[in-house]
C-alpha cells in the first residue's frame, strides 16, 4: 500500500516536471535552456579550438622571443592540456585534469612582455581563424583573470 | 751491460703489470667509433653484501642527471627535482612502470627497484628528457668510457653488455664469452639512430631566427 502511494507520488512528480519542461521550452525554445549559446559553441565548438591551438602552436614554434620557453616541452602534451584548458575555460562539455596555471608556470620566470607577446600571438590566431571580435573579447575577459597566475613566477 | 740490466727491468715491468693489469674490454659501433656508456655486467657467483645506500636520478636543466644511472637490484632511488619547474616522470619498462609528478619544493618517497633490467626515463612535458636505470643481478658492473675502453678484472668469463642506442630490444643484455688466455678483446655492438623527439625545439629547427 506505502510503496504504491510512492510509486505514485513519482509518477506525479515525473509528469510535473515533464509538463514544466514543454512550458519552458514553448516560453523560451531550446536554445535557452540550455548551454547551446555557451562561449564554447560560440567559438565554434571542439574544431575550432583544436583548429585554433594547431594554429597557435606554429606561431610559438616560429617565434625567436619566447620558444627558449618552449624548446623542451613535448609539443602534443602541450597541445592536449591546452586544449582541454581552453574548452573547459570557454565553458564547454570537459573537465580540465591537468596540473593548475601556477604548477605549470612556476620558475619559468615569465616577464610581462613575453605574456603580452604570447597573447597577441593567441589574438592573431583567433583572428585568422575568423572568430568576431566580440567573442575574441569574450575569450580574452576569461584569460585576463590568469595572468597574476602565469607572470612571474 | 747497461742495456740488459735495463731490459731485464723492462721485462720485469711488464711482467708485474701483465699479472696485476686487468683485462680491457674496447667496444665500438658498426662503424668503428668507441661506444661510451655501454654497461658491461659480469656474471659470477661470487657473493658480495648488497648495496643499500639510495641512489640519486635528478633533474637539472631539463635533463636527467646522470643520464644513466647504475644500481643493484632492491637498491632504492631518489627523484629529487633540482629545476624549479616542474616534471612529470615516468617509466613504461616492465622492470619497473612507474609515474612521478615533480613539483617545485615538494619531494617524493625513494622508489624501490626490486627487479633487475633496464628502466628507460621519460618526461611528459619535457620530450627532450631521457635517462635510464640499469638494475644489475651481480656487483660487477662497469661502464665504458669515452674511448669505448673498460678495464675489467681478471675473473672474468661470461659477461653482458648493454647500451642504450643498441639496435637491439632496449631490454636485452647481449651476452658475450672472454676469449681463453687473452687481456684484450674487441666487440661491436650494432647501434641505431635514435629517433627524433617531438619537441618545439626539435620540431621548429629550422625556423629560429626569423
Ligand atoms: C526542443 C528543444 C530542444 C532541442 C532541439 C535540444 C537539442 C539538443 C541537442 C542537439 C543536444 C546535443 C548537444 C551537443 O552535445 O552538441 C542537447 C543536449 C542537451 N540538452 Fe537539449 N534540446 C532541447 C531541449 C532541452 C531541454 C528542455 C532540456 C532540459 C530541461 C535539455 C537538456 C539538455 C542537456 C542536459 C543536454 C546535454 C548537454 C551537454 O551536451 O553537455 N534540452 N539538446
Ligand atoms: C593566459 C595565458 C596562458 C594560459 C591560459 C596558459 C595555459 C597553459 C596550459 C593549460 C598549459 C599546459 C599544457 C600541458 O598540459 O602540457 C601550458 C603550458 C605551457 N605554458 Fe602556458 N599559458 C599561458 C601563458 C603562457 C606564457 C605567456 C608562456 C611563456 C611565454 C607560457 C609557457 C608555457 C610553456 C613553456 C608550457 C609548456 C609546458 C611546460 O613546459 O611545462 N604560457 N600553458
Amino acid at each position: 500500500m506505502c510503496q504504491l502511494r510512492g510509486t505514485f507520488k513519482l509518477m506525479q512528480r515525473f509528469f510535473r516536471s515533464v509538463t514544466l519542461c514543454i512550458t519552458l521550452i514553448s516560453l523560451f525554445g531550446c536554445q535557452t535552456l540550455h548551454k547551446r549559446n555557451s562561449l564554447y559553441q560560440q567559438f565554434g565548438g571542439q574544431a575550432k579550438i583544436e583548429h585554433v591551438i594547431d594554429a597557435f602552436i606554429l606561431r610559438i614554434g616560429a617565434n625567436s622571443q619566447i620558444i627558449h620557453y618552449f624548446s623542451d616541452s613535448n609539443i602534443s602534451h602541450f597541445r592536449a592540456g591546452f586544449i582541454n584548458h581552453m574548452c573547459a575555460l570557454l565553458e564547454g562539455p570537459c573537465e580540465y585534469n591537468g596540473d593548475s596555471m601556477v604548477q605549470i608556470h612556476t620558475g619559468m620566470n615569465i616577464n610581462e612582455r613575453d605574456f603580452n607577446l604570447v597573447v597577441e600571438l593567441f589574438i592573431n590566431v583567433m583572428t585568422d581563424a575568423h572568430i568576431p571580435y566580440q567573442i575574441q573579447n569574450k575569450v580574452l575577459a576569461k584569460l585576463a583573470p590568469l595572468r597574476s597566475k602565469i607572470i612571474e613566477i | 751491460m747497461f742495456v740488459t740490466r735495463t731490459v731485464i727491468i723492462l721485462c720485469f715491468i711488464s711482467l708485474t703489470a701483465a699479472h696485476v693489469c686487468a683485462k680491457t674490454l674496447q667496444i665500438t659501433d658498426q662503424n668503428g667509433q668507441p661506444l661510451q656508456g655501454a654497461v658491461v655486467e659480469i656474471e659470477h657467483d661470487i657473493a658480495m653484501a648488497a648495496d643499500t645506500t639510495i641512489a640519486v636520478m635528478d633533474q637539472v636543466g631539463k635533463r636527467f642527471s646522470p643520464r644513466l644511472l647504475t644500481i643493484n637490484k632492491g637498491q632504492a632511488v631518489r627523484f629529487p627535482n633540482s629545476d624549479d619547474i616542474r616534471h612529470h616522470v615516468y617509466s613504461f619498462s616492465k622492470t619497473k612502470p612507474f609515474e612521478l609528478k615533480l613539483y617545485a619544493g615538494t619531494p617524493k618517497a625513494p622508489i624501490n627497484f626490486e627487479q633487475s633490467g633496464i628502466v628507460v626515463l621519460g618526461c611528459n612535458i619535457h620530450d627532450s628528457m631521457v635517462g635510464y636505470i640499469y638494475v644489475a643481478d651481480s656487483q660487477s658492473v662497469y661502464v665504458s668510457n669515452a674511448l669505448g675502453n673498460i678495464e675489467l678484472p681478471d675473473f672474468t668469463q661470461r659477461y653482458t653488455v648493454w647500451h642504450e642506442r643498441q639496435a637491439r630490444d632496449i631490454s636485452e643484455r647481449i651476452e658475450f664469452n672472454w676469449p681463453i688466455r687473452q687481456r684484450h678483446q674487441k666487440i661491436i655492438i650494432t647501434t641505431s639512430v635514435p629517433l627524433p623527439r617531438n619537441t618545439f625545439g626539435e620540431v621548429f629547427k629550422e625556423h629560429h631566427g626569423h
